[in-house]
């Protein structure tokens, strides 16, 4: 394994075909595997071991802190910094800061949702590695891949070939760290 | 003569079985007919009306309206109201299909998005310069002013300030999650340079991974969630700002649930009427089939009755309620602008009638025409409820009629140009049908 290898990766025609063959590599004990579907593949996300439960924990997190964010500020700037007496109604009118306390919320909700997601996927990223494998602009068309990363400690490029063709990769590549 | 539109021979001629890709193909192509050229000139003509007379309202003053005391709110509450439930119908479709996963989605969903998007834009013009002073609207915003004081929370014009930022924040968010898979194939399939830089950018990067699918996934779904009580509270805090005033019409606990129904209605009758309009120009009958215009059109119908029983519950608070309140109610029914309200019923309630039928819900052209009528419909109402509603109040030395003027009608008509020229534009550049939820239910279908 060179210094500067990305890892080996395989292209398939099938959903099938990277789902038996993710599952193969999984099996023969590697970790360190990349898929790549034109679409979600819930199969092949439970066997790279994907986890994304962090996502609605921090959405819901956000939500509930930013809400209370909310409704305390307001109550803050009208009952406590600048005492608002409408009509002689109570300084912390709580029907009237909910609205403005849900609307509110729900930015935290879909923001944190949206960071989390960029976040956890390194996002935004324009350059990588896997980009220049040939024909990989059909992962986002009709075409699934798998690579193997080099950083696997069980990477043996000549296994991981086997591995592929054993699954019917109708190409195969080994990848470069780029820049 | 003008070119021949290649997009539609391109996609006439293309087999059946051609999968998701020929999607693609509609904002990748270099040349789009002239009936679009055309259709953007003319919206983009009425948005240089729409500047005008925002310019007017701004450097001349809300003087050049028609509007004087009791009639304060006029056409531009009336368009903000009517918008503002345009966009929240098709945002509340949308993230209901993304929810249940509906096969609805991969027709409907980038659209009704994309429409709610745009109606939520054509929304936020009338509060600003409603305001008058629209150079200060950011004394809404809590920022620690010179004067020292801050927002008046408990008013339902800062819930709205919150609720238009909100609505377009999280409306973008929902739009631009389920954008960035497609924007990666349209870099993909980029055949100029130029082009793929754009696509790339707005991609981020995304590479199909899985990983990034999974995370992808749910946080297209979390966003929404957030839209869903979204949705329903801003058309109810819209309510609000009618109900908490002491109009005898307008202060009234029913308000939200009005609000709600026919914005949903008009939100459906959009989708509709702009899934009827795609599939006659753009020729995407594979991917709107006859199934979905089918579902849409049962749907509105369904929203439809449940509007006529709001209304029906209408008049029975009416005739219950107190002197004022009764007078204030029947005299928008009967009155002076009894035409408005009855234009409503017949246009909200009765035209959508016809969507029993199997053979106008499959007709393009029907469709196009009831979904028109129905957004006419709940236009008139918020003009009904917005103008006949507040001309019997409390003083009988204000009872007098409104009536709108030439500058009022061009910020009306300015809004739809509007609205037209981003959708245009939008299906011009972007996929109007999502490709990889497309792709998605074609591999689903193959394996059933």
């Amino acid at each position: 394994m060179s210094r500067n290898d990305y890892g080996i990766i395989g292209e398939f025609e099938t959903a099938d075909q990277l789902i038996a063959a993710t599952r193969a590599a999984r099996d023969t004990g590697y970790r360190r595997i990349e898929a790549f579907a034109p679409f979600p593949l819930l199969n092949v996300s439970r066997d790279l071991g994907c986890r994304t439960v962090i996502v609605p924990v921090i959405a819901a997190t956000a939500a509930v802190v930013g809400g209370a964010i909310t409704y305390f500020s307001e109550y803050w700037m009208n009952g406590i910094d600048y005492p608002l007496n409408v009509g002689g109604r109570p300084l912390n009118s709580w029907p009237a800061f909910i609205p403005a306390t849900i609307i509110v919320s729900a930015i935290w909700l879909a923001t944190a949702a949206f960071v989390t997601m960029l976040v956890k996927c390194r996002l935004p990223r324009l350059n990588h590695p896997v980009f220049v494998v040939p024909d990989f602009e059909r992962a986002s068309e009709d075409r699934f891949f798998l690579s193997v990363l080099a950083e696997d400690p069980a990477y043996e490029p000549r296994d991981v070939t086997a591995l592929l063709e054993k699954h019917g990769a109708v190409a195969i590549t080994r990848v470069e760290l780029t820049g | 003569m003008g070119r021949p539109p290649k997009v539609q021979q391109t996609l006439m001629t293309m087999p059946a079985e051609a999968p998701a890709r020929d999607i693609a193909r509609i904002p990748l192509s270099p040349d789009f007919g002239w009936r679009w050229a055309a259709s953007l000139i003319a919206s983009v003509a009425m948005v240089f009306v729409l500047a005008y007379a925002v310019g007017l309202a701004v450097f001349v003053g809300v003087g050049v309206w028609g509007i004087n005391v009791p009639f304060v709110w006029g056409f531009d509450l009336t368009n903000y109201v009517w918008w503002i439930g345009l966009a929240n119908g098709c945002s509340l479709f949308a993230a209901i299909l993304v929810l249940r996963r509906h096969s609805l989605r991969t027709a409907i969903n980038r659209f009704a998005e994309g429409l709610a998007l745009f109606a939520v834009v054509c929304a936020g013009v009338f509060p600003i310069i409603h305001l008058g002073r629209p150079w200060l609207f950011y004394w809404m915003f809590p920022y620690p002013a010179e004067f020292q004081v801050w927002p008046q929370f408990r008013s339902p014009l800062t819930w709205d300030f919150w609720a238009i930022i909100t609505h377009l924040m999280v409306t973008t968010m929902l739009w631009y999650v389920g954008l960035i898979p497609d924007l990666a194939t349209l870099r993909d399939r980029a055949r100029s340079v130029a082009a793929k830089r754009v696509f790339a950018v707005f991609a981020l990067g995304w590479r199909s991974s899985i990983r990034h699918w999974a995370f992808h996934q749910r946080a297209y779904r979390l966003v929404a969630i957030a839209v869903i009580p979204l949705v329903l509270v801003i058309q109810s805090t819209i309510a609000f700002e009618f109900a908490v005033t002491l109009v005898p019409d307008w202060h009234e606990t029913r308000l939200p649930l009005h609000f709600i129904v026919s914005g949903l209605e008009s939100g459906l009758a959009l989708i509709l009427f702009a899934a009827a309009a795609l599939r006659t120009s753009l020729r995407l009958e594979r991917y709107i089939d006859d199934e979905d215009m089918d579902l849409i059109g049962k749907l509105l119908l369904a929203n439809a009755l449940v509007s006529a029983y709001v209304y029906a519950g209408e008049i029975g608070v009416a005739l219950f309620a107190d002197d004022f309140a009764q007078t204030a109610a029947l005299n928008r029914m009967l009155g002076d602008y009894a035409s408005l309200y009855w234009g409503t019923i017949a246009l909200s309630v009765i035209v959508p009638q016809v969507l029993w039928l199997r053979n106008v819900r499959l007709n393009d052209g029907l469709s196009l025409l009831v979904g028109l009528a129905v957004t006419a419909g709940i236009w008139l109402d918020r003009l009904s409820l917005v103008v006949a509603g507040i001309q019997r109040d409390y003083l009988p030395s204000m009872w007098r009629t409104y009536s709108p003027t030439a500058p009022e009608w061009y910020l009306f008509l300015g809004s739809i140009g509007l609205i037209a020229a981003l959708f245009l534009l939008f299906v011009r550049y972007l996929p109007v049908i999502s490709m990889s939820e497309t792709r998605h239910d074609e591999h689903l279908e193959s394996r059933s």
